[in-house]
């Protein structure tokens, strides 16, 4: 396998980021190569560090290390603004995608590269441990569209208020595609977070083969809770509120999908790892050796 | 070779003198029969859009070429129009002038509006059209053909294309669009029944709206409109229901005072609901009082002035391309009369080598018939003489390759025709 550190990916999300600037300034089909190549180039390094992480964890990235979970969110959204950014030419995605991807590699840096040994020495807890991640992953990604879509929606509703022209390198879909990604992804996050939180707490108090891998009373699972909590109230009130405008929508996606990333992220920072004061070491009582790129 | 154009266009010529000069579609057939039949050597692509009549003329051989006169007689005779009254505005360009004036035409250089993007389709259909007609040839093909190359480069490679410069379009693409997502499930009320409304309704319907609703005070004139884009026409006593119904409202009374005041307004919103709604107020005096627009987050109010500003900025941005823009019609001028003056000299330059291999071949056959032990080494001989030949004519037609740089070197070409013995 290839030598890739996360500096390599890191560098190419940045110039990608750096030549999604420069279009605002002016737009050529040659600029616009340059930085999908970027950040396809990103991409690939992103994939081949992640696998090659897998191979000496012994485990999927989703479970290897708080800083390989960390490192899949950020390949998730990365892949989705290729997606976007190749099918919609027009789309200024990246302006405000880029800088999540950023933030979410860079924080991964700093975070616990050890690997989780509990995961690997029991089947039945490494499965709901899969799910378990997956739920947590896919809900932040759906967050961080929110938090995406509430932003853009923001910028165009300042602008159409305010009676400018369209930024030649601005260019946003309307409000009313905006306040349905909005809608959207804060109803998939949600859900998709509470299937995160369940399996969570279900992964904690079931007896899969061993002792519970963590504590309900530890610190993060407690605030993760309180967040939780805090979704299901915006939750309630976008169903139930009588008409709100996309405006109200998108400044509430906003604080609560800003707070849920925030937190999530920042616990992990703060903490290391949610799981990191409970391993147990596998029944040989053989831990992994990784080899640190980063 | 000769290329030429004559023309009339928005620069030279008032719009009573365009509309009497233009071709119709259906006239063309006959315009280029005649023009063929007056010069059989010579090839034709006729232009006429609303802005501009443009005849281009070329001819390989310099035979009788059609003069800027016997062209205007042509515009006299055909359209019965009499000479004294257009002479002066009928403009002509030879050579790379001609040439410079088509791409900075194709490209819209040269359009009322800069940047506008109809003309190249025009400059298109009027080159297919020509070559229906079998009026044109291998000089007007390659011109028009490199014309609408020129255009697509300018586009792609400058901003002159960028932005909307027209009210109704900056209206629906830079706000209408940032608005909605769709305008076929949205209901459209037209509120009076001016010039500009209807150009609005026009990109409305190409955007798919279909629900159209059309009150004014006058009846007759509503329907008028409502008949065009196939809208129902609603009495000017039911507009604060219409109101409360449209989700787009194009507005152009231009009654004083405003037509709709922050109160009225109000209470149209009580009845429909905090749903988005854009509204267009293109009256002067204005129809909407300007404090709508902070009523609520779903009130998009844009006035005349609004949207004559963006207009403005992006007219601006557009003309600070010009440079740039006439960089690349310079560039490709130069280069296809290069092309063009080395095409001339084609044949010249054939014919010399043709006469020169045809000397050596003959003489070669005559030296091996005469000493046939040498044909062992015929290869080698005949290789000799060829090299021997190139080194001959080398000088001369470098020469004539470096004149071909500036121009068709016509002197130059009948010194060697002369010279040499070159006969057609």
């Amino acid at each position: 396998m290839l030598h890739v550190t996360i500096f390599c990916f890191l560098a190419s999300y940045l110039v990608a980021f750096a030549l999604e600037l420069g279009r605002l300034l002016g737009r050529s089909r040659a600029s616009r190569f340059v930085m999908i190549g970027f950040g396809l180039a990103g991409f690939a390094a992103h994939t081949i560090y992640l696998l090659n992480r897998s191979q000496q964890t012994h485990l999927p990235p989703l479970l290897a290390s708080t800083h390989d979970w960390m490192l899949v969110l950020a390949w998730v959204l990365a892949l989705s603004y290729l997606f976007l950014t190749l099918v919609q030419k027009e789309l200024a995605i990246g302006l405000f995608a880029l800088p999540i991807v950023l933030a979410l590699v860079a924080s991964a840096y700093f975070l616990n590269h050890e690997p989780n040994t509990v995961m690997n020495a029991e089947r039945a807890r490494r499965h709901w441990g899969m799910l378990h991640a997956s739920f947590l992953v896919f809900g932040l990604t759906s967050a961080a569209c929110g938090f995406l879509s509430g932003l853009m929606y923001l910028v165009q509703h300042h602008r159409l208020k305010t009676r400018h022209a369209e930024h030649m390198g601005l260019k946003m879909p309307s409000l009313a595609r905006l306040a349905q990604a909005n809608r959207w992804s804060v109803m998939l996050a949600f859900l998709l977070l509470t299937l995160g939180f369940a399996s969570g707490v279900f992964l904690a108090v079931a007896p899969l083969g061993g002792t519970p891998s963590v504590n309900l009373s530890d610190r993060a699972v407690v605030i993760s809770g309180v967040v939780w909590c805090l979704w299901a109230v915006l939750f309630a009130w976008l169903l139930t509120h009588r008409a709100p405008t996309g405006r109200q929508v998108a400044w509430l996606t906003i604080s609560g999908c800003g707070f849920l990333l925030l937190t999530f992220v920042g616990l992990q920072v703060i903490t290391g790892s949610i799981h990191s004061n409970s391993q147990i070491l596998p029944a040989g009582g053989q831990a992994f050796e990784v080899e640190h790129d980063g | 070779m000769n290329l030429q154009v004559v023309y009339c266009n928005h620069h030279s010529a008032n719009l009573g003198i365009r509309e009497r000069l233009a071709f119709s579609r259906a006239q063309m057939p006959k315009a280029y029969a005649r023009l063929r039949s007056e010069f059989p050597q010579a090839e034709w692509v006729v232009l006429s859009t609303c802005n501009r009549i443009e005849v281009y003329t070329a001819q390989e051989d310099s035979g009788r070429r059609p003069s800027h006169e016997e062209l205007a007689n042509f515009f006299a005779d055909f359209h019965q129009v009499p000479l004294e009254e257009f002479f002066d505005d009928l403009l002509e360009r030879t050579g790379p002038d001609a040439v410079r004036h088509l791409f900075q035409v194709a490209s819209s250089l040269d359009s009322m509006v800069l940047g506008e993007p109809q003309i190249v389709a025009q400059v298109k259909e009027a080159y297919a059209l020509a070559q229906d007609e079998a009026a044109s040839g291998p000089l007007t093909n390659s011109l028009f053909q490199r014309a609408l190359n020129v255009a697509k480069r300018v586009r792609t490679e400058t901003l002159l294309a960028e932005g909307r410069v027209s009210i109704a379009s900056v209206a629906i693409a830079d706000f209408g669009k940032g608005i909605f997502d769709r305008f076929d499930d949205k209901t459209v009320l037209v509120v009076g029944a001016g010039e500009m409304a209807a150009e609005t309704l026009r990109y409305l319907t190409d955007e798919g709206a279909k629900k159209v609703l059309v009150t004014n005070r006058t009846r007759d004139r509503a329907e008028r409109i409502a008949q065009d884009c196939g809208g129902v026409v609603r009495p000017f006593e039911q507009l604060d229901q219409c109101l409360a119904e449209a989700d787009v409202i194009v507005s152009t009374t231009g009654a004083s005072p405003p037509l709709v005041d922050l109160e009225r307004f109000r209470r149209v919103r009580a009845k429909s609901g905090p749903k988005a709604v854009f509204i267009l107020d293109l009256a002067v005096p204005r129809d909407f009082e300007p404090a709508i627009r902070d009523l609520d987050d779903n009130v998009f109010l844009y006035c005349i002035d609004d949207l004559e500003k963006v207009c403005e900025q992006n007219r601006l941005a557009r003309s600070r391309e010009v440079a740039r823009a006439l960089e690349i019609v310079e560039r490709e001028t130069d280069k296809f009369m290069s092309e063009l003056y080395h095409r001339a000299t084609g044949p010249i330059i054939k014919r010399l080598r043709e006469q020169y291999h045809g000397a050596v071949g003959d003489e070669l056959a005559r030296l091996f018939s005469r000493l046939p032990h040498l044909k062992k080494d015929r290869a080698e001989i005949e290789r000799s003489f060829e090299q021997l030949v190139n080194k001959l004519l080398h000088p001369p037609l470098e020469v004539l390759r470096d004149e071909a740089r500036e121009g068709t070197p016509h002197g130059l070409m009948n010194a060697l025709k002369r010279l040499f013995r070159l006969h057609d």
